[in-house]
Parts: structure tokens; C-alpha cells; sequence
């Protein structure tokens, strides 16, 4: 099961290999009764490149959305594309290696492993694609300079402040390179400077080209972001991106 | 792990994780939580340690038994006056001792007589307080039948046989208080006082001689009217013959009468006790594989909980492209590090316990091959199988619902 492959190039089965992701009437629906229609027919795609703000309530869908679009849950009808390759009928296992590659996740909750260093934390950004250990934690070393954490390599989660914790989670998040950066309310858990400067950093990484969709219920701080989609009953009802 | 649909062209990669990887992420549970993780293995370390501590100690002296048995030779029969009927006691004949000798593969016979009267530390001691204690003459040869040893002075002679002089048993010069020979002694035989000329050392296949004050036939004869008939005879015969020798003993000493002659191998003795521990050891090996078993629960117990607390851990990985396998697997060896932490110290507890208590007892530390390798298998069997449910309960999550903070 654990593949020695080199070849890392990517296949591409559909012709829009410009959107790093591209949702095709996804509908998703939870039995019972009657049964909840959490998604219906939600169609968005997102550039290499984009800052999209995924905008909702609670209860329009959107945890829904981020694990449609993070493959942790598959859609009951509809297709995800990610990187141009699509996931229908794909194993869990070859879900998973996808995950590894081209899904970096931030939580609102950080979720970093609490033995762990910080830049052991970031390694695990790594661990599932086959880098070796001495190259996980070089690029992770590299990681935390660029998100400003240079100077926080070896503290452990709980000797860092909320804000350090959500940069380090950040710096896990972009590690292993990938296609886009999924943030879930990312900003959340921090006070309010935190939360400037974390949206500083994001915006300074997308100027870099990482492709970034934050999943945010703050109306507010969506309102900055170049390209909105806003979610309500599991339906898009507005998405500025759209010409 | 089926692949449904999806060739690898169309998936790329899958993810993976090298043995190394699975070995470092899985010990980073235990490493955080030290003092779980130890009370946890501790029940693993004392089952461990019971199996190995009571195989060790089984085999030490079982191999001090063997030892003691080569020592003291399995060649001796001692012949003895059975019941006969309707007349109580039957004795042996006085020939016997002369008979026995013309056996071919014999080369030892010792013959040894009870006399009646009490054995006192002096003529002050009222008659009767023998301290169980008896007075036993015997041959000049006793002492090599028995393969028996002097602890201090010498045995009885040609020459001193024939005046009042005693050696005597160790048991019998422990409660007559006597523990050098630096000095004259003597003691009160009831009629005579006797002078003690050497102390033995215990004596394993003859128990009743320790407690015995012994003299010579002649000295017998003369001061405490003693008139000659042998009640044991100690007979050595060539090891390979002594079964043939044994069966044609009673006929031999007691043509007339051979079944009120009494024969027995010493030796059976000492390997009777041999049984009867075994029986033990066996009783304690249960208990161990009993608090065996108790371990194992207990990791499972704390691996359960550890799938439970740590539900956003494993959400969090399957995100980061963990497989359904890869969490398994640590799980599977984080169960594996906690009973084979476990069962390495079990394994020395047993070892030390063993080395300590077979030092105490002067024994040669034997610890079998296979109570180390099996007490340390064992406990990596348990750890599996302790693991196996959490392992699959922590991969059959789905991520979403281990993501969920509440």
C-alpha cells in the first residue's frame, strides 16, 4: 500500500486544469426524516491564484462545503474537481493521498498535536506524502520563517500565543505545496489583532500565488476579500467572482 | 484497501508512511503521557515478571535439586525390617548386612541400629527429655554409604569405635548446643558419659541421621548392653545395576520371610519434593498469565480512551492524507510500545527477582530461553490483541465526525 513511486506529475483527466478547484452541481443530502438537504446543486470554481471568502450563517452549509470541497465527505450527487482531476469514485485511500498533496487545511481550532514542537507540527504537513524526515523538517524550518515563526522552531504548542499557534498551523497548512489553502473560520479563536495580522499573512501568501478559499461566517471580514461567495439554505445565493 | 474506480493515472500517488514514520508518530502518544502510559505497561511488567520470576526460580532449583542428586548418587537403597504379620515390628536378620555383601554390583554396605535410652547434655538432665534425639550405632562405613561429610572433628575409627566416643547428627549437636569441638565435650548416653569426636554435615538421603547421637557396634556392646541387630542397612550398588540389585534384596536378606523387608531408593525422596514444587510452579505460572491478562485489559482500557480523547488527532490526520491503515497502525503500535515497554521490564524484574532469591538460597541461577523469549512474545501478543479493537475503532471514524470539536 505504500507506493515507492517517484513520478509526482500531475495526471490530468479534464481540460480546466486553470482551477485549482471546481465544484459541479454538488448536492449533498443527510437521511432522515424528512431528509436534510445540507448542499443543492452548488456549482463554484476557483483559479490558481484566488482569494475566495466562502460566506454563511450557521446552518447554510458551510462546515458541509468545507468538507465537500476539503474530499473528507463525499457529495451524494455532483462532482469536485481538484487540480483538474476528479474525484468521483475515488478510493479512500487515493482520497487520502490526494488530501496530502493538494488540500492544505487550517481549523479554527488549530489542532495541533500537543507533544510536538512547533516545527515537528509543521512536519506532519508532510508525513503522509513520502518526504523523508530530515526533508520534512528542513522545508518545515523554511515554512516557519516565511509565516514569521523562525525564532519559535522548537516551543511546544502550549508555550505559544493563540496567534503563533494559528501561524504554525498555517505554516502546516502550505508545507507540502499545495493546490489551494482551505481555512475554516481560521481567525475565530484569535483577539482581534491576532486576527490582523493572520489576515495580513493571508493576504501576503496569496500575493506570493497560493490559492487560498476561507469558509467564514463574519460577513465583515469577508467583505475585504477580492472575490466572495456568499452560501444561504445550502444554495449560493451571491459569488462576486462570477462576470 | 479495494480501490473503487480510479487507476492510478487518474489519482496519482496515494499517500504513505514508512515504517520509521509509523514508529516515531505512534510513540509520540505514550511520550506526552508518561505516567498513563506506565501505569498502563505496569500491569503487563508484573504478569511478565511472575512468569518469569517462577519459571527462573523453578529451574534454579530444580537445577540445584539435580545437582544435589548427582552429589549424593541415585545408587543408594536402604533396606529396613517391614511389618510383619500379627506380631508388630519384624527385625532383619543379623547375616543380613553379610549376605548383602555377596550381591555382586554392591560395593557399600553400612548397617545402623536404634538403641533405646535418651541422649542428655549431662547426667543432670532428667531421664526422658531426649529433645527427640537417639542414640544410633553404626558401621565404620556409614559415612561413605551416605556420601555424607564431616563439618567438624572425625568420624568414628577402628580404634575410638571401641571406646565411649560419639559423632554426632547436625541437628542433633544444634539442639545439644554443641558447635566447636575446640574443646573437649562429652555428653550422658543414659549410662555413660561419651566423649563427641566430630560433628556432620546434614545429611540429604538419610534425614533421621541428623538427629542421632552416633556410636560403634563395640562401644554399643560394652557400655550400654547393646546386643547386635541392624535395623537399616544403607547398600551402594553400581548405578546401572542398582534396579536389578533392589529387586533381589528382600529374598536375599529375608530368604524365609522376603516380604517383611522393606526397600527403597533414597533418592525417590528427594525427587518427590521435586514434584510437589512443580505443582506449585504451576499454580504461580497461572497466576501470572492470570495478571497477564489483567495487563492487557488494561491497555485496552487505556488505548480506548486514547482513541476517544485524541478524536481530533485522528481527524486532523486523515486530513493531512492519513489512510484509514495509517491510523490503524498507530494506534495498533502505540498498543504494541506500551505492553513490549511492558514485558522488557517484566522481563527484568523476573531476571532480577530469580538472581536475587537464587543467591539468597546458594542455588545456580538458571533462567530458561524460553521463559524470556515467551514472557517477552507474550506480552507483544497481548499488546495486539489489546490494540486490535481500538486501532480499528480510531480508522473506522469517518474524518468529519473526528473533526467536530464538541
Amino acid at each position: 500500500m505504500m507506493q515507492s513511486t517517484t513520478n509526482v506529475s500531475q495526471p490530468q483527466t479534464d481540460l480546466s486544469e486553470e482551477f485549482a478547484l471546481k465544484l459541479q452541481g454538488v448536492t449533498k443530502s443527510y437521511a432522515g426524516t424528512p431528509p436534510v438537504h445540507a448542499l443543492s446543486d452548488v456549482s463554484v470554481s476557483v483559479r490558481h491564484g484566488e482569494f475566495v471568502g466562502i460566506v454563511g450563517a450557521s446552518g447554510s452549509g458551510k462546515s458541509t462545503l468545507l468538507h465537500v470541497i476539503g474530499t473528507l465527505t463525499r457529495p451524494t450527487s455532483g462532482s469536485v474537481f481538484i487540480n483538474g482531476m476528479n474525484t468521483d469514485g475515488m478510493s479512500d485511500g487515493a482520497l487520502s493521498g490526494l488530501r496530502s498533496r493538494d488540500v492544505g487545511f487550517v481549523f479554527q481550532e488549530f489542532f495541533l498535536i500537543s507533544g510536538l514542537s512547533a516545527v515537528q507540527n509543521v512536519a506532519n504537513g508532510l508525513l503522509y506524502s513520502g518526504v523523508q524526515e530530515a526533508d520534512r523538517l528542513r522545508r518545515s524550518e523554511i515554512m516557519l520563517e516565511r509565516v514569521g515563526l523562525g525564532h519559535r522552531l522548537n516551543h511546544l504548542p502550549n508555550e505559544m500565543s493563540g496567534g503563533e499557534q494559528q501561524r504554525v498551523a498555517v505554516a502546516r497548512a502550505l508545507v507540502h505545496e499545495p493546490s489551494f489553502v482551505l481555512a475554516d473560520e481560521p481567525t475565530g479563536n484569535l483577539d482581534s489583532r491576532s486576527t490582523e495580522s493572520m489576515m495580513e499573512l493571508f493576504y501576503s501568501l496569496n500575493e506570493e500565488g497560493t490559492t487560498i478559499i476561507i469558509i467564514t461566517h463574519d460577513r465583515e471580514v469577508a467583505e475585504r476579500f477580492p472575490r466572495q461567495v456568499v452560501l444561504k439554505d445550502g444554495k449560493i445565493e451571491s459569488d462576486s467572482g462570477l462576470v | 484497501m479495494g480501490r473503487k474506480g480510479g487507476s492510478p493515472e487518474t489519482s496519482g500517488p496515494r499517500s504513505q508512511l514508512s515504517i520509521g514514520d509509523t514508529l516515531r508518530t505512534a510513540s509520540t502518544g505514550p511520550r506526552s503521557r508518561k505516567l498513563r502510559s506506565a501505569l498502563s505497561a505496569l500491569g503487563i511488567t508484573i504478569g511478565i515478571a511472575a512468569l518469569v520470576s517462577v519459571l527462573g526460580l523453578s529451574s534454579s532449583s530444580s537445577a540445584d535439586l539435580i545437582r544435589e542428586l548427582d552429589a549424593l548418587g541415585t545408587n543408594l537403597l536402604t533396606v529396613e525390617a517391614g511389618q510383619s504379620f500379627g506380631s508388630g515390628n519384624s527385625s532383619l536378620p543379623v547375616d543380613a548386612p553379610a549376605r548383602i555383601r555377596r550381591i555382586d554390583p554392591v560395593y557399600e554396605v553400612a548397617a545402623v541400629s536404634k538403641i533405646g535410652g535418651g541422649v542428655y547434655r549431662s547426667d543432670l538432665i532428667e531421664e526422658g527429655r531426649t529433645q527427640g534425639l537417639t542414640i544410633i550405632a553404626a558401621d565404620l562405613n556409614l559415612l561413605d554409604a551416605q556420601q555424607g561429610s564431616i563439618s567438624q572433628g572425625q568420624y568414628l575409627t577402628s580404634a575410638l569405635q571401641d571406646f565411649p566416643t560419639v559423632v554426632l547428627g547436625s541437628v542433633a549437636a544444634e539442639r545439644l548446643g554443641i558447635t566447636e569441638l575446640t574443646t573437649a565435650r562429652s555428653i550422658w548416653l543414659g549410662e555413660e558419659w561419651f566423649v563427641v569426636v566430630g560433628i556432620l554435615n546434614p545429611l540429604p538421603l538419610a534425614a533421621d541421621l541428623d538427629r542421632a547421637a552416633i556410636i560403634g557396634y563395640p562401644a554399643a556392646a560394652q557400655y550400654l548392653d547393646y546386643e547386635y541387630e541392624p535395623d537399616i542397612i544403607y547398600v551402594r550398588a553400581h548405578a546401572e545395576h542398582v534396579l536389578d540389585v533392589r529387586s533381589v534384596m528382600s529374598a536375599t536378606v529375608n530368604p524365609e520371610k522376603p516380604e517383611e523387608v522393606e526397600v527403597s531408593r533414597a533418592s525417590d525422596v528427594l525427587e518427590a519434593r521435586a514434584a510437589a514444587e512443580s505443582a506449585f510452579t504451576n499454580l504461580f505460572l497461572g497466576l501470572g498469565v492470570v495478571a497477564l491478562l489483567v495487563g492487557g485489559i488494561g491497555i485496552a482500557n487505556v488505548m480506548v480512551i486514547a482513541v476517544i480523547e485524541r478524536r481530533n488527532e485522528i481527524g486532523l490526520r486523515r486530513a493531512l492524507g492519513a489512510t484509514r491503515f495509517h491510523i490503524a497502525m498507530q494506534f495498533l503500535t502505540e498498543s504494541f510500545f506500551l505492553s513490549a515497554a511492558g514485558g522488557f521490564a517484566g522481563v527484568m524484574l523476573g531476571i532480577g527477582v530469580t538472581v536475587v532469591y537464587a543467591m539468597l538460597q546458594d542455588w545456580a541461577v538458571v533462567i530458561p530461553s524460553y521463559a524470556l523469549f515467551g514472557g517477552f512474545g507474550s506480552s507483544l501478543l497481548i499488546g495486539g490483541l489489546a490494540g486490535l479493537y481500538p486501532s480499528l475503532r480510531a480508522a473506522s471514524m469517518s474524518p468529519t465526525e473526528a473533526l467536530r470539536t464538541r
